[in-house]
């Protein structure tokens, strides 16, 4: 079968269905509601939000596939790049920027300007410590573990990722 | 390019203007979430009655808040006194801002004085989901239901709301019908005002 | 006249998660499937390694003389694979089509267990309507 151009990033988004971003931002407060009156530590809510963004991401990996027609990376820059500008942008509607790259090439971080996730958001005293987007986190390290490649994930404050090879 | 586009910093998040919601995300963005709401749920809970509940309470959250934004953002603060005003604020504004579109029925209860139904052919975060056999009745739009009874109580009309499915003749699918079952209070205040 | 003659889905593993039939003449037992499922599974694997060049993603077409199989493997490693009459054509969009469905009436599913069987009403009904369709269109030629 001839090989079908990969699709923008805008193209996808603008062509799926799309639904009010705030009833997406009051649902994901509704859930880390849920997750503090459940689990009370902050630690374990943090825990708990990348479980259900990594459970979020082994199911969301076949529709990038399915819709963006990208086909094997060949490094991990070009991965990078994939999520920011495809992934992010196909999903939430906003691109993520790609910087940070350490020596080796190994190392970077994906910055999210717009996050649909945190719109009005501020952490009280008794939440700091809270990483409210990590559900994204595990979105993206699910996502790559189904295309079998081993990345780790670290997140430093609330709108940034770093991925780790 | 950093630095290119930056979008205002806010030092106190209340500074911020209004978005005036016009921003989407993918449709699969919300359901994948949603789907992982109900099964964070399904892993805290017993039995379907209690996941009803739980999906319910999360629901009531976003109700409450959305009746603020609501009234505030297009209703110009002002406040519905009247029982048909709210139900037509739900069925109308409430459900084109969360859902798209304006929801496909409102009807009065012809059993009972106290009720109302809102119906939808499919609820929105339905779409993809389909209800294993030996989970009966039950329907992840207690979500709604709950965001229905949030509204409507924060709003003064207190109420006890529920998500049902009603088969339809001739179609394969059923519908889902929000079932609003006004308090006492309600009903009495609403005789006195005529 | 059904130019498809069956569906298969298997999971990375090799597990069949997904069987349709659509009456043909070799109708199948569940056991029968689920070997065959898992004798396809290691036939795709073995056939990236007989490829004389690198980065070969497995069979994607096999003609008998009763009947094609087109086989479609996502990146997640799941298969989709269509027996069919000889020659049938717009199998791959088939397929494809189908994959997308499985993205969104499969994996949107909150009662769905990834790599379990497929048991999701939505997935059944918008599959029939697919295929239908495929068989319109190929009727109306």
């Amino acid at each position: 079968m001839p090989a079908v151009a990969p699709r923008s990033g805008e193209a996808i988004f603008s062509s799926a269905e799309r639904v009010n971003a705030e009833l997406f931002t009051l649902t994901y407060g509704a859930i880390v509601r849920q997750l503090i009156t459940d689990l009370e530590e902050v630690d374990e809510v943090n825990k708990q939000l990348d479980q259900m963004g990594y459970n979020i991401g082994v199911r969301l990996i076949d529709e990038f596939l399915a819709k963006s027609n990208v086909s094997r990376c060949v490094d991990f820059k070009e991965t990078a790049e994939v999520i920011a500008k495809v992934g992010f942008k196909m999903f939430l509607g906003v691109s993520a920027t790609v910087t940070n790259w350490d020596a080796e090439g190994t190392t970077c971080s994906l910055v999210l300007e717009d996050n649909p996730l945190v719109d009005f958001v501020e952490l009280p005293d008794t939440c700091q410590g809270l990483h409210y987007c990590n559900v994204l986190n595990g979105v993206v390290r699910g996502a790559l573990e189904m295309v079998s490649t081993c990345y780790l994930m670290l997140v430093l404050s609330s709108c940034h990722i770093i991925i780790l090879v | 390019m950093i630095g290119v586009g930056k979008i205002k910093q806010y030092s106190n998040v209340l500074d911020k203007p209004l978005s005036k919601g016009k921003q989407e995300v993918s449709l699969s963005a919300f359901a994948f979430l949603f789907s992982e709401l109900v099964q964070y749920n399904q892993t805290q809970v017993d039995n379907i009655a209690e996941l009803e509940r739980r999906l319910e309470d999360a629901g009531y959250s976003v109700g409450a808040r959305v009746l603020e934004l609501l009234c505030h953002r297009d209703k110009g603060n002002r406040r519905e006194t009247r029982l048909l005003g709210i139900l037509s604020f739900v069925h109308s504004t409430v459900w084109k801002v969360l859902f798209g579109k304006v929801a496909d029925s409102l009807e009065k209860g012809t059993e009972h004085e106290d009720e109302y139904m809102i119906s939808e052919k499919e609820l929105l975060v339905n779409r993809f989901i389909s209800i294993p056999k030996d989970m009966g009745t039950f329907n992840c739009g207690a979500f709604v239901a709950g965001i229905v009874r949030g509204v409507l109580d924060s709003a003064g009309f207190p109420a006890v709301v529920t998500a049902h499915f009603v088969p339809v003749e001739g179609q394969l699918r059923p519908r889902t019908t929000i079932l609003i079952k006004f308090a006492e209070e309600v009903l009495r205040r609403e005789a006195r005002l005529g | 006249m059904a130019a498809i003659y069956s569906l298969y889905i298997i999971n990375k593993s090799g597990g069949l998660i997904y069987y349709k039939d659509y009456g043909s003449a070799g109708r199948m037992d569940t056991n029968d499937t689920l070997r065959l499922a898992s004798l396809w599974h290691s036939m795709h694997a073995i056939s990236q390694q007989l490829s004389p060049v690198s980065g070969c993603f497995g069979v994607e077409l096999l003609e008998a003389d009763t009947f094609d199989l087109h086989c479609f493997q996502s990146l997640t490693g799941t298969k989709f694979f269509v027996v069919c009459e000889p020659g049938t054509q717009h199998m791959e969009l088939l397929l494809k089509h189908i994959y997308e469905l499985y993205t969104d009436y499969v994996l949107k599913n909150p009662f769905y267990e990834m790599e379990m069987p497929i048991r999701c009403e939505l997935f059944d009904i918008n599959l029939t309507q697919a295929v239908q369709k495929d068989r319109v269109a190929l009727l109306g030629r």
